[in-house]
């Protein structure tokens, strides 16, 4: 009977073995040699391609995208190069899709988007001193896209515009010009006008992205060396807590709504309405004033007179705004630059070169000044488009605009978290109040780094 | 099994050495070859890449990719993915291997006694017939397989590697064991929240669907009362809830509650100051408020089906129940509950399993905060929303993965022992 069992075990057994031997002995045989290393940017046009480009909506919307494209079209057709819209949604997914092909060639983002990218390699290093504009950006635009690996320098994208925030302002309710030189005197005008039941300066104070600049300011920092150190958080640093006693005062002349985004949500319409006379934000949205402005009966012309543009108001270096005279410093806010960057994942990197070169030339650059409003990087643009964009060009090249890192995702919550704290704060009851000593202000700004801290390295 | 290995022949033999061997030998030409091609479809791909799959399931890959020089690597979550279907096609492949023996070992019986061997399109023909239940079933298992047996075992696999942080791809994933494990249970903040946070969940989760089922139910029998007049008109509020898309609904009560609100205009015209009903240091107000909105939402569909199951009721029973003496409220404890419970135990526990893993609620409610003594989550979040901020906003995947284990199986857990318990699986036939 043992015999009988014995030879479909022994069948069984060399069925296994066999399979077995398969798996072992085929998933061996892969060994390949190491690719070799491609030089992508040889200076040969790829011919009769199509590039697929990546715009923002608001340049697609408003139509530049399109001029852009057929001018670009024109030039290159020749070598039978064709660039279309990319198609796709403006926050995409390079690294997942790039690899598999699905990506765009070439995109328009801003450079913390872009340098989101840096550390998988899925934005392609640019020769920028092949670029038409290298020579006509400040090196503070370029350092935007600056990675550093192993002693070596690369720029992973073109600057096109610089995002800075500004003050919006309604030039029928300014009393005097003074006004807008300081908070204090900004400050001092808000209490008037709420005096009246109306608001002066108006804005959401969880919003991090504008909220950080006041701690900026005065000597904080989100990290170190530049923003390059993420071991080293250092929003309490310097006088930071003069940032915070600053949104204090400002908190407080508004009302409960700047403890959320509501004043973000219905600043425009407000704006248009009178009931508040200045906000701050950045010039992509100068078009949302026009709208609501002529919403309410104004004339384009009319709204276009209406609305002031300032270079944000300088801050008192002892950070109380409720000081007569004091000492002005400039405000160092957040901002950005935006640009042109090509895939890693691109077939044709030559022809994604020649359309950055060509959507960073002087002349699509003046052209989307004129349809977008936007504040070229180009030097030779800015002087000729006004003061304001050399104003921001200027508040770059001192370190006023503080060009936002790629990793943010660890410090919106926690920064959103203490902003709404600190702005909840002059509506608590006197004994509820939790931030009305300097080394109150200080602890929780040392909470809110080691917060930031924990997100980024607790876990890793 | 052993009666078969003691009693097959050799041409059940050779189908354990060569599927469909044995078939062929018994001139069942077509689903011999049928057992044939699987085996050397099964080898063919092995050979070509489904061994190379299950190594690279084992190394997570070597080589790690340049995009800038145009060097492609390895990619350590498509490796996973992929060793994880070779392994399917393994196991896939020996089930059919042991029906294949099972088949032949059938026919060698039913030759033995002297019976007819059916031939293949008799076979077929039973498939649409006696085991017309294996056809129609095997397209929906099939479907789970891929649609949701697969992406578990994923995520679970993804709970055992470094997989998040700065180990995306192209950056190689490794194998790491229970470390994510430790990391969740053990490190000091983390462990703390995580407790935390499952205390509240499970509280919520309770009184959610508490306050729906027993909300909906009160409004049913409302409105089943003779004294309410104009019925279908009252019952049209709560379905008009209903019909509006939840988050929708959410946005809405946000901005009431909302600091410049109406609901604090409302309070500041009356005298009194701001109350900040979803803010930082509101932590029970926000869960109340949760709750309360919550049960807004599901209230109605709980009122639509307790309407339908009270239609149903036998009237008699009640009206004996009277006679003898009980009051309403006994008639509703010991007739009406057990009865309308018996029905909906399954969407009790579906309800339990929604409400524990209700994502929408307090994000669209009540945003982003982080509360003190909590590692990146609010006191509102429920482990749903905290797992959201680890895998997306902060990018860890694998303590991601840990943490949907473990709602995984407190889900699962308590929805099987609720339903074992229940009259609805135990006393299955004293309704019918």
């Amino acid at each position: 009977m043992k015999k009988r069992i014995l030879v479909p075990l022994l069948v069984l057994s060399t069925h296994f073995l066999v399979i077995t031997g398969i798996i072992l002995g085929a998933g061996r045989i892969n060994d390949e040699a190491p690719a070799q290393k491609i030089e992508k940017f040889t200076g040969v046009l790829e011919r009769d391609i199509t590039l697929r480009v990546l715009e923002n909506d608001t340049a697609l919307r408003q139509g530049y995208f399109e001029e852009l494209l057929n001018a670009f079209n024109e030039e290159y057709g020749q070598y039978g190069i064709r660039a279309v819209d990319a198609n796709m949604d403006q926050y995409l997914d390079l690294e997942n899709d790039g690899p598999f092909g699905f990506g765009p060639d070439v995109l328009y983002q801003a450079n913390d988007r872009i340098m989101r990218y840096a550390l998988g390699r899925h934005v392609q290093p640019l020769p920028i001193e092949q670029l038409d504009c290298y020579p006509h950006i400040e090196e503070k635009a370029w350092d935007a896209y600056k990675i550093t690996i192993d002693g070596q320098d690369f720029y992973l994208g073109a600057p096109v515009n610089i995002q800075g925030p500004l003050l919006f302002y309604r030039k029928s309710l300014l009393p005097d010009p003074d006004v807008l030189e300081s908070w204090n005197a900004l400050y001092k005008f808000s209490l008037e006008r709420r005096e009246n039941g109306e608001f002066g300066y108006m804005k959401s104070l969880i919003d991090a992205y504008y909220s950080l600049g006041f701690l900026f300011s005065y000597g904080g920092y989100l990290y170190g060396d530049n923003n390059t150190d993420m071991e080293d958080i250092g929003l309490a640093m310097g006088d930071a807590e003069r940032g915070a006693n600053v949104l204090l005062k400002l908190a407080s002349v508004m009302d409960e709504r700047c403890v959320d985004f509501t004043i973000t949500q219905i600043s425009y319409s407000q704006f248009a309405s009178g009931n508040f006379f200045a906000t701050m934000t950045t010039p992509d949205v100068f078009t949302l004033f026009v709208d609501e402005l002529m919403a309410v009966g104004y004339s384009r012309e009319e709204a276009l007179a209406e609305i002031g543009i300032a270079d944000v108001p300088k801050l008192p270096l002892s950070g109380d705004l409720t000081e007569e005279n004091p000492e002005l410093i400039p405000a160092r806010l957040m901002g950005g630059v935006n640009g042109f960057a090509i895939s890693s994942y691109t077939n044709y990197p030559n022809a994604a070169l020649a359309f950055v070169d060509f959507a960073t030339s002087y002349e699509m650059v003046m052209l989307r000044n004129e349809m977008l409003g936007i504040v070229p990087a180009r030097k030779d643009a800015a002087e000729n488009v006004g003061e304001l964009a050399q104003t921001i060009n200027n508040n770059l090249k001192e370190g006023n605009i503080v060009v936002m890192p790629s990793l943010m995702g660890q410090v919106w919550t926690p920064a959103e978290t203490f902003f709404t704290d600190l702005a909840n704060d002059p509506f608590r009851k006197i004994a509820d109040q939790k931030f009305t000593t300097p080394k109150s202000r200080i602890d929780a700004l040392q909470k809110l780094s080691d917060q930031i801290y924990d997100a980024i390295h607790t876990l890793r | 099994m052993v009666l078969l290995l003691k009693n097959c022949n050799a041409k059940t033999i050779a189908s354990m050495l060569v599927m469909g061997a044995g078939q062929l030998l018994y001139r069942q030409w077509i689903k011999g070859i049928i057992y044939l091609g699987v085996q050397a479809a099964a080898i063919i791909f092995f050979i070509s890449q489904g061994a190379l799959m299950i190594r690279d399931f084992i190394t997570l890959g070597t080589v790690e990719g340049n995009a800038w020089h145009g060097t492609p690597g390895d990619n350590s979550v498509t490796m996973l993915i992929t060793g994880l279907f070779a392994i399917i096609v393994l196991i896939i492949y020996f089930s059919l291997y042991i029906t294949n023996i099972k088949d032949v070992y059938e026919t060698q019986r039913l030759a033995e006694s002297g019976k007819k061997i059916p031939g293949f399109f008799e076979e077929l023909k039973e498939l649409s017939d006696k085991k017309f239940y294996k056809t129609v079933l095997f397209i929906p298992i099939l479907g789970v397989l891929i649609f949701s047996v697969l992406p578990i075992v994923f995520m679970i696999l993804v709970a055992f590697t470094n997989f998040g942080g700065e180990t995306v791809p192209p950056a190689l994933v490794d194998w790491t064991g229970f470390e994510s494990f430790r990391r969740v249970f053990s490190l000091g903040s983390f462990a703390a929240t995580f407790l935390k946070i499952l205390g509240w969940n499970i509280l919520w989760a309770i009184l959610a669907t508490a306050f729906g089922y027993f909300g909906g139910l009160g409004l049913a029998l409302l409105f089943n009362k003779k004294c309410v007049k104009g019925k279908a008109f009252w019952r049209a509020f709560p379905i008009l809830a209903f019909a509006v898309p939840g988050f929708i609904s959410l946005i809405g009560f946000r901005f009431m509650f909302a600091a410049g609100g109406p609901i604090n205009q409302m309070i500041v015209n009356g005298g009194g100051d701001v109350v900040l009903f979803l803010g930082l240091n509101s932590t029970w107000l926000s869960r109340g408020i949760g709750l309360l909105v919550n049960t807004w939402l599901t209230l109605p569909t709980s009122m639509l089906l307790a309407t339908g199951i009270l239609a149903n009721m036998n009237k008699d029973v009640f009206e004996a129940a009277g006679i003898d003496g009980a009051g309403p409220a006994k008639q509703f404890v010991s007739l009406t509950l057990p009865f309308v419970l018996f029905a909906t135990t399954p969407v009790l526990i579906t309800n339990f399993m929604l409400n524990f893993n209700n994502f929408g609620i307090f994000f669209f409610l009540r945003g982003g905060f982080i509360s003190e003594g909590y590692f990146l989550a609010s006191d509102t979040d429920l482990l749903i929303n905290w797992l959201y901020r680890l895998s997306i906003d902060n990018n860890y995947y694998s303590l991601g993965a840990v943490i949907s284990l473990v709602i995984f199986l407190i889900t699962s857990i308590i929805s099987l022992d609720v339903y074992l318990r229940s009259d609805a699986y135990k006393k299955e036939d004293i309704y019918r």
